[in-house]
């Protein structure tokens, strides 16, 4: 007889359910994807975009429209439990409360990556980015920055289906308190884009990129454990 | 009849007035310019309050941690009486703050790290309060705001790091300085008198929250 998994073997097992229903419906990916790109466009017409505006503004708009983006994904998290009592089974099934956390959490980072990595052509091309290895700093940037994201707002997620703001109670919960998270994450892509301003310094990683990718690595870090140890009240039914 | 409390919170009230209208010294630094002597008292209100809010989101976070711990009714009043004086407190800050803003700096707001922060803090605390009104009432509803209530506390220190990077250039935050021993009295009479406010609305919502729960339960007993 197999061995029955532990908790990491329940994480990945759980987290795999959600990524081939993901891979097969992509009711979360496309819809996301698009959002971004019609953020871009309603940004450009608020905006006068491209040319010297991508230094100034260039990162906010980015990280706005991304987190703007994953609001709606991260309210999917558990919706497609609802159906047929998901939620229920995968509860009484003995299964850590914590595994199901970290899977949920670690579903939304890999979405918000995807997000981030698709959409990031078309924020360059609005942009005239220059495509260079100069943008690969943005990888851990994009990836810590998805990290504090789904660290409290999967938490968050399971709260908003039982209050009567609905859908309004995520952005609400999620957007204050990810805003440390937010400046860094504007702060690290504004000095990784002025690589390219004429007489910045032409370094891959400027030291200061350092500062605000340990900020946000303190954010994801701390906001995962937390979440991860409350998540038991949240879900206890 | 007028409560103990009460009387104490008007009394001290009207003493703390008093004290930084007519008591405090009107000291003008001569960098400050001519508004500055006027201006400067509404600091002995704007600090109390910073302080009452300071304290009532820790007293959040305390009665939110003992509420997931005890699962008793009477922290989760605790925290959501507490998170009310802190949102209270708050917006007295941010009012004032650009008052006193508007004479000084020319402008009625410009991202000064601390008042930032508050901001900050304040929309999160509304947040907590919004779980908390518009969620079912019930066991499910208090442990959602218990946990948003340590999640908002521990965000604090982050936010108040993160801002000050942020805005490492807008440090124009008045220095520290020297305080005549009249305008230290002063600034000890309004904790004080703030402290007695406190106090009286903490006691004043309680009161109301107990009868409200005695209320609930004498009308599922008619209804049974």
């Amino acid at each position: 007889m197999k061995a029955l998994p532990g908790t990491w073997g329940h994480v990945k097992l759980l987290l795999r359910k959600d990524l081939v229903s993901e891979w097969r419906t992509k009711e979360r990916l496309s819809p996301m994807v698009f959002f971004v790109l019609l953020v871009l466009l309603v940004y450009n017409f608020g905006f006068e975009l491209g040319g010297a505006a991508l230094w100034e503004i260039g990162p906010g708009v980015l990280w706005s429209s991304f987190v703007f983006a994953s609001l709606f994904g991260l309210q999917r998290t558990f919706a497609a439990e609802s159906t047929n009592d998901c939620l229920d089974a995968i509860l009484v099934a003995p299964v850590e409360r914590g595994a199901l956390y970290l899977a949920k959490m670690l579903g939304n980072v890999l979405f918000l990556l995807a997000v981030q990595l698709l959409t990031l052509p078309l924020f360059g091309l609005f942009f005239n980015l220059t495509p260079g290895l100069y943008l690969l700093p943005l990888l851990p940037v994009f990836a810590l920055g998805s990290a504090s994201v789904a660290s409290v707002g999967t938490l968050f997620a399971a709260m908003a289906g039982h209050s009567r703001l609905r859908e309004f109670l995520l952005p609400l919960l999620v957007l204050p308190v990810l805003i440390p998270a937010l400046i860094s994450c504007v702060a690290a892509t504004g000095v990784i884009l002025a690589a390219r301003i004429p007489g910045h310094s032409p370094a891959m990683w400027p030291p200061e990129l350092t500062v605000h990718v340990g900020m946000l690595g303190l954010f994801a870090v701390v906001f995962t454990t937390l979440a991860w140890m409350l998540f038991d009240f949240v879900i206890e039914e | 009849m007028i409560s103990l409390p009460a009387a104490l919170a008007s009394l001290s009230m009207l003493i703390a007035i008093g004290a930084v209208f007519l008591y405090a010294p009107a000291d003008t630094p001569p960098q400050m310019g001519s508004t500055w002597p006027y201006v400067q008292r509404i600091f002995y209100f704007h600090v109390s309050a910073a302080l009452s809010a300071g304290i009532s989101y820790v007293l959040v976070f305390v009665g939110s941690v003992q509420y997931l711990r005890t699962r008793a009714d009477r922290w989760d009043r605790f925290a959501g009486i507490s998170a009310e004086l802190g949102v209270l407190f708050s917006a007295f800050v941010l009012f004032s703050g650009p008052i006193w803003a508007r004479p000084i700096w020319g402008v009625f707001w410009r991202w000064e790290p601390r008042l930032t922060t508050m901001l900050i803090t304040f929309t999160i605390y509304v947040a907590y309060l919004m779980v908390r009104s518009y969620g079912e009432p019930g066991e499910r509803t208090q442990r959602f705001a218990a946990v948003v209530g340590v999640i908002a506390f521990v965000n604090v220190p982050l936010v108040h790091y993160s801002i000050n990077m942020w805005a490492a250039d807008q440090q124009q935050h008045p220095v520290q300085v020297e305080l005549d021993p009249a305008m230290q009295q002063t600034k000890l009479i309004c904790y004080f008198a703030f402290a007695c406010l406190y106090f009286l609305l903490f006691r004043l919502r309680l009161q109301q929250e107990r009868q409200a729960a005695r209320l609930q339960v004498l009308q599922q007993a008619s209804h049974a």
